[in-house]
């Protein structure tokens, strides 16, 4: 015996095989007509270019739809989902191989890469899907995590591929003790099945019931190839295509901009509304429900749940008799104004979609409908946004102006210094907010401290717009940033430092859409900078625990997490105590969005949800960098520390804690 | 052309608003070397009349069977007529709603000039001048009326009643003007909201609520720590807008003016306009959980907490003390 | 029902406090960085207006006297959908001439022509007189009902129902047609938003503007009824003793004590 003549003979026992060839074509057609109608239904979206740079695009499919780098941040579904993914694929390869050999008359499935992978890995690849089937079944039906949606069909896909693998180990187990194949060994698994049915069968026996589980393999196969298509087993395809064509800019960057001189509806509120990709997005959904899972107003309890935001337009969108010009707000608990008014835009819902789905666009989309075309929104948000209108910040009833917190500071604004390196934009949450104006206060001593050469723009200043662009008035926005950007150019202003993450993103993502183009940075990481340049050292460190908030913009948003760390490592000589939930998968303080000006029902606080994961550390101090982290996270450390004493700092605060020249001594 | 007349509801009865008008009327006339006449309209009330004849050296009873209810124009037109004949230099009025209602219109029918929500009237040579609130009250101006005669509504309660001591009875008077209801303003009905104990206007203690509250059933709570310690409610402006509360409770600078000696604010942030109905308050104090509150500007005490872990404890405490 | 209302420009009544400055040389309170708004009351003005055309036919004129940067408030006036709006510029002065107002809003009221009802608000956030309404009514020699806070068709022809509050309560009264109400804030009349198609079409609307001369109103009438002779913010500040404690129990228990010695006190 060579193992270099090492094959098996392709379809042994079975006749008619061009049965399976007329099978193979109703089974392509009723397929292809299963994708043929979703293409044909993403091409009825509104146009958008998601082609450039396929360099880039190529990347994201091999890091996301082959290795399936975030469907692994959850373990357990990681696990089993790759060994479903990977067993699948390398069957499908094998199936290639006989094509190749058999129909092709390319002698392939010969020797050593008979033996080794033909069989060997196939057959415990094989394995690994069965096993991967009964983990999925497992946590189906046993352990039932509240993040799944239970459908009859998906409990149906998971028999049908646990019978396609069962009856596969059946063929070849029978095939190779009826054959006495001299290779089974190469098999092991298979030959596990042959060794056990030997006792307990004749060959005639087993001849036949190869035979007939054959055909019943083939059967399921062929069935579940033209049903995929029809099922949430399309979202092989879809996902695929939807991480081909995923936004390759920071998620900062996602929100579009609205055409004001269109007469159609501003903002979206029906199917027609959306964009092709918007359209592919429902359908690349696989249902996993990582995004409500991780999303903080469905962790509260509130009825937000992104979802069911995408599988309740999924479903529209795929009814047969639907009509795209129908409103779809409020036709489902998920697609509610009451849900879309509960997002805080934290993007924790797009970071977990294993791919690539953008979901709270879709959110702050219908909120600009709602705002826009209805003008019904939340009392709160009303007031924050007429105070926008008017006094071009949205802290209603603050009684600061933007220049109190300079008192005794000596701060230069740009009417005094006209030739400033940078620019220290201060933001509505740090001059207007009594708690962050020491936040201000800290950074400018700081940047005197390194010998930057900054100003302020002082009472020129006015709200980028964040709150404006999240709530919904993209027209209102769209206001703010061109004022912003005029006022800006007209100080020559180049590279812009400001201790709000929020303000950080829109200058960074949002205001190149509109011209203005400005080199920013958030504070930390322009102190962090400082600090690499040998110009603000930490002289005494301090003695506390500090556990780091990451903010979502700065962090999801932005991808920045290392920089207001180093500043605490810097503060106090250790890296910070993280929290369970950190850097990428950290929980939103519930302030985004508008959020921060509306009242949470008592016991659906975001907040203090986040501030009991705060209060599990051992920190003495949670960094923040944020205004709106700030504000929430002390509200919510109020509420929930009992005993415990909880400090909310800014990292600009502890450095200038460990900074500060100590008083003269007297 | 030196003489001084206030105008009495005489329904009202002879309250410290009444007093007060008419303490300020007479000090101005005393200023202006002239003689006091009260104006009383309505049907006769002998507490009204006799109250004013002790202060005014006039009075005079405007009783007519279309007065014996408030009507705007009726009640406009018969004191006009009145005031015509007196021709004072000066009218004054009492700051409830309906004074404040005619008063303008009232100086536009005799020529004059009118000005509201004095805190102080004054004679300055031939001008009245008139010292109120403006912008909300972030600022005082003091207005010197051009035309005469100067018509003023004042913050009745704020002003100090006259010293009755060493001042013989005026005469009184009764007027019957010549009505005739044209019927072009009817009042179809009115409604008193209940209330129990003294007006919010007279009250001595106010316990008074804001949208810090959130909702109606807030107010609850509060009245149980009022009805504690005996207090009358109140709200802010932006609770009454919401709806969680009469519109009759709202105090400020178009609200109720009140003057307790007590006022505890709970979750209002102190906005000026809201300032201007407590300016009289002798303390104020408030529960805020914003340590940076505007209405701790105005407290003698305060404190910084929620008003949800307060108010029900206090309540307890403050019974038990009683 | 022909309503006409009166909407006035004022600067934003909520500049804090501590921001806020006067000439006092000049007697005008000083712009700074501050916006002009909509006075408070004309937007419960125009909100019971457009509730009642709402509920009935109609139609509502927006009419104001102010600078050329009043046509702001009326374009806000479109924007929620008034039918016409008037600007009356060129009487514009600093301090606050009640009476020339009322004048001009008469004549412009009398040019407008049919109308059933003027609604005003009961007072400006600015200077808050508090006349406007009062006078307006006597310029037009109509009724006047003050503290309105909705009004509907009456009963019989020709006539509209106004609730209107009073010291303790409220009242309903029947007037005849044409006559001047009042408005004061209420949970019903709390100013709705616009929406954001019709504030881009507002600017596209036409705004009527007229000069006092088209109005036969002489400017030199004004300031003839009051003058401003001081205008100063006062300066009065109370030290606040916060009430400090280890626990919730102990800040409670002294604040109560507080109170108590206040009350027993009086
Ligand atoms: C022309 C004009 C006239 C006006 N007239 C009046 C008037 O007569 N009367 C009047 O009141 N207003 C008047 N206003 C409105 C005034 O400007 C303010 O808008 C209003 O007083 C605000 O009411 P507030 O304090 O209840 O609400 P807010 O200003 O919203 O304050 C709520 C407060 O509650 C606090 N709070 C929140 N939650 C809690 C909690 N759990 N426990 C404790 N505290 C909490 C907050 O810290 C905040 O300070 C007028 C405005 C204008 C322009
Ligand atoms: S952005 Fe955040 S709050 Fe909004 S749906 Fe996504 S996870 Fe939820
Ligand atoms: S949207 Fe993404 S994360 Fe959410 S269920 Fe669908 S696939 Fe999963």
């Amino acid at each position: 015996m060579n193992r270099s003549d090492a094959t098996r003979q392709v379809l042994w026992n079975i006749e008619h095989v061009w049965v399976m060839y007329a099978l193979l074509v109703p089974t392509t057609l009723i397929a292809a007509y299963g994708v043929y109608r979703r293409v044909r239904q993403w091409r009825k979206g509104q146009s958008e270019n998601r082609f450039d740079r396929p360099v880039e695009r190529l990347r994201l499919v091999v890091a996301y739809a082959l290795l399936q780098l975030r469907t692994w941040r959850r373990a357990y579904p990681g696990v089993f989902h790759a060994m479903l993914f990977w067993g699948f694929v390398i069957l499908f390869i094998a199936t290639c191989v006989v094509l190749i050999d058999y129909d092709f008359g390319i002698p392939i499935m010969r020797g050593e890469f008979y033996l080794i992978f033909q069989s060997l890995i196939v057959d415990i690849f094989g394995v690994l899907a069965i096993v991967g089937v009964l983990m999925a079944a497992a946590r189906r039906f046993i352990t039932r995590p509240k993040y799944l949606v239970y459908t009859t069909e998906s409990a149906v896909i998971l028999l049908l591929v646990f019978a396609i693998l069962v009856t596969g180990f059946l063929v070849e187990g029978w095939r190779i003790a009826a054959t006495d194949d001299p290779w089974g060994a190469w098999s092991p698994f298979g030959n596990l099945v042959a060794n056990a049915s030997r006792p307990l069968m004749t060959v005639e026996a087993m001849t036949s019931a190869h035979w007939a589980t054959w055909w019943f393999h083939l059967f399921l196969v062929f069935g579940f190839l033209a049903w995929a298509p029809y099922t949430k087993m399309l979202h092989v395809l879809a996902s695929t295509a939807n991480i081909y064509t995923a936004r390759l800019a920071p998620i900062g960057a996602t929100l579009r901009k609205v055409d004001f001189d269109s007469e159609e509806a501003l903002g979206i509120h029906t199917l027609a509304g959306f964009t092709w990709k918007d359209l592919l997005d429902f359908d690349a959904c696989t249902e996993c429900g990582r995004c409500t899972a991780v999303c903080p107003a469905n962790r509260v309890d509130k009825l937000l749940s992104p979802r069911d935001i995408i599988l309740d337009l999924q479903r529209l969108a795929r009814d047969p008799v639907g009509d795209f010009a129908e409103p779809f707000l409020g036709k489902t608990d998920a697609l509610s104004a009451e849900a879309f008014w509960e997002c805080t835009t934290c993007a924790a819902c797009v970071e977990a979609c294993p791919v690539s789905i953008e979901q709270f666009p879709k959110i702050v989309d219908a909120r600009r409908y709602l705002v826009m075309e209805e003008a019904e929104f939340p009392d709160t948000m009303q007031q924050a946004l007429t105070s926008l209108e008017t006094r071009g910040h949205p802290m209603r009833g603050t009684s600061f102006s933007r220049v109190d917190w300079m008192q005794g500071l000596d701060v230069p604004t740009v009417a005094d210094v006209k030739d400033a390196d940078v620019l220290v934009w201060v933001g509505c949450g740090g001059a207007l907010v009594e708690r962050n104006q020491s936040v201000v206060r800290a950074l400018v001593q700081l940047l005197k401290a390194a010998g930057v050469k900054f100003a302020v723009l002082g009472r020129e200043e006015k709200c980028n717009g964040d709150p404006a662009r999240r709530i919904g008035n993209e027209f209102l926005f769209e206001q703010l940033a061109q004022e912003n950007i005029a006022t800006l150019e007209k100080h020559k202003v180049k590279t812009i430092v400001t201790s709000c993450p929020h303000c950080f993103n829109t200058f960074a993502n949002e205001y190149p859409q509109f011209g203005g183009r400005f080199e920013v940075f958030h504070h930390s990481q322009y102190l962090a900078k400082l600090v690499d340049e040998g110009k603000l050292a930490g002289k005494s460190p301090l003695g506390q625990r500090v556990t780091f908030h990451d903010p979502c913009y700065l962090g999801r948003h932005n991808g920045e997490y290392d920089a207001p760390r180093q500043l605490v490592q810097i503060s106090t000589k250790n890296a910070p105590v993280e929290m369970q939930q950190t850097r990428s998968n950290s929980f939103c303080c519930g302030g985004g969005g508008g959020m921060s000006f509306v009242d949470e029902p008592p016991d659906k606080r975001v907040n203090q949800e986040r501030a009991r994961q705060v209060l599990e550390t051992v920190a003495d101090v949670v960094a923040v960098g944020c205004p709106f982290c700030m504000t929430m996270l002390e509200d919510g450390i109020n509420a929930t520390k009992g005993d415990r004493e909880v400090r909310v700092m800014d990292v600009a605060e502890l450095l200038w804690q460990t900074v500060e020249p100590a008083p003269p001594d007297s | 052309m030196s003489d001084v007349a206030c105008y009495l509801f005489a329904s009202s009865g002879m309250d410290r608003a009444a007093q007060g008008v008419l303490g300020a009327a007479r000090r101005l006339a005393d200023a202006t070397g002239g003689k006091l006449h009260a104006i009383v309209v309505g049907p006769a009330n002998e507490d009204v009349s006799g109250g004013a004849a002790a202060v005014a050296d006039a009075v005079a009873v405007v009783d007519h069977p279309a007065l014996a209810e408030y009507n705007p124009e009726l009640y406009l037109t018969a004191l006009a007529d009145v005031c015509q004949k007196i021709t004072p230099r000066a009218i004054l009025l009492g700051n409830d709603t309906y004074s404040q209602e005619l008063a303008a219109r009232l100086a536009h029918r005799l020529g004059g000039s009118a000005a509201g929500d004095a805190v102080n009237v004054s004679a300055d040579g031939d001008t009245i001048r008139v010292t109120r609130g403006v912008y909300g009250g972030k600022a005082v101006a003091t207005i010197g009326l051009k035309r005469s005669p100067a018509v003023v509504w004042v913050r009745a309660r704020a002003m100090e009643p006259a010293d009755g001591a060493g001042r013989s009875a005026g005469s009184v008077e009764s007027v019957s003007p010549e009505l005739a209801d044209d019927g072009r303003v009817k009042v179809v009905s009115r409604h008193v909201e209940a209330r129990e104990g003294v007006r919010l206007e007279d009250a001595q203690l106010i316990v008074s609520g804001g949208r810090g509250l959130g909702g109606p059933e807030p107010f609850e709570k509060l009245q149980a720590l009022a009805d504690t310690i005996g207090a009358q409610m109140a709200a802010s402006r932006a609770a009454c807008d919401a709806g969680w509360v009469p519109p009759s409770w709202q105090v400020g600078q178009t609200g109720k003016k009140v003057a307790p000696e007590l006022y505890l604010a709970i979750a209002i942030s102190g906005a000026s306009q809201h300032i201007m109905g407590i300016a009289d308050a002798k303390v104020i104090c408030a529960i805020n959980t914003d340590a940076d509150a505007p209405i701790f500007k105005h407290c003698t005490f305060g404190l910084v907490e929620d008003y949800d872990k307060v108010v029900g404890p206090l309540c307890e405490i403050l019974s038990q003390s009683k | 029902m022909n309503l006409v209302v009166c909407i006035k420009q004022i600067l934003d009544p909520e500049i804090p406090a501590r921001d806020f400055r006067v000439d006092a040389a000049a007697r005008v309170a000083e712009r700074g960085g501050a916006n002009l708004v909509m006075n408070i009351f004309c937007e419960n003005a125009l909100e019971s207006a457009l509730q009642c055309r709402e509920a009935n036919e109609g139609k509502i004129t927006a009419l104001s006297v102010g600078t050329d940067e009043a046509e702001d408030v009326l374009r806000k006036a479109l924007a929620l959908k008034v039918d016409e709006a008037i600007l009356v510029s060129g009487g514009e002065s600093s301090n606050p001439d009640p009476a020339f107002v009322a004048k001009t809003l008469a004549a412009a009221v009398r040019k407008i022509g049919e109308y059933d009802v003027v609604l005003v608000g009961r007072e400006a956030g600015d200077w808050g007189a508090g006349q406007t309404g009062g006078l307006l009514a006597e310029e037009l020699g109509v009724p006047c009902v003050s503290f309105a806070e909705s009004i509907e068709p009456g009963g019989s022809d020709g006539t509209v129902q106004v609730k209107r509050q009073t010291d303790n309560g409220w009242e309903l009264l029947e007037v005849a047609t044409p006559l001047v109400v009042t408005i004061t804030n209420h949970d019903k009349n709390v100013p709705r938003i616009p929406k954001t198609r019709d504030v881009m079409q507002s600017y596209r609307k036409p705004l009527t503007k007229w000069t006092l001369d088209e109005l036969d109103v002489d400017p030199s009438s004004a300031n003839d009824y009051y003058e401003v002779a001081e205008l100063s913010i006062p300066q009065k500040e109370t030290k606040c003793e916060f009430i400090e404690g280890d626990t919730l129990e102990d800040k409670i228990g002294a604040f109560a004590k507080r109170l108590g010695d206040v009350i027993r006190s009086i």
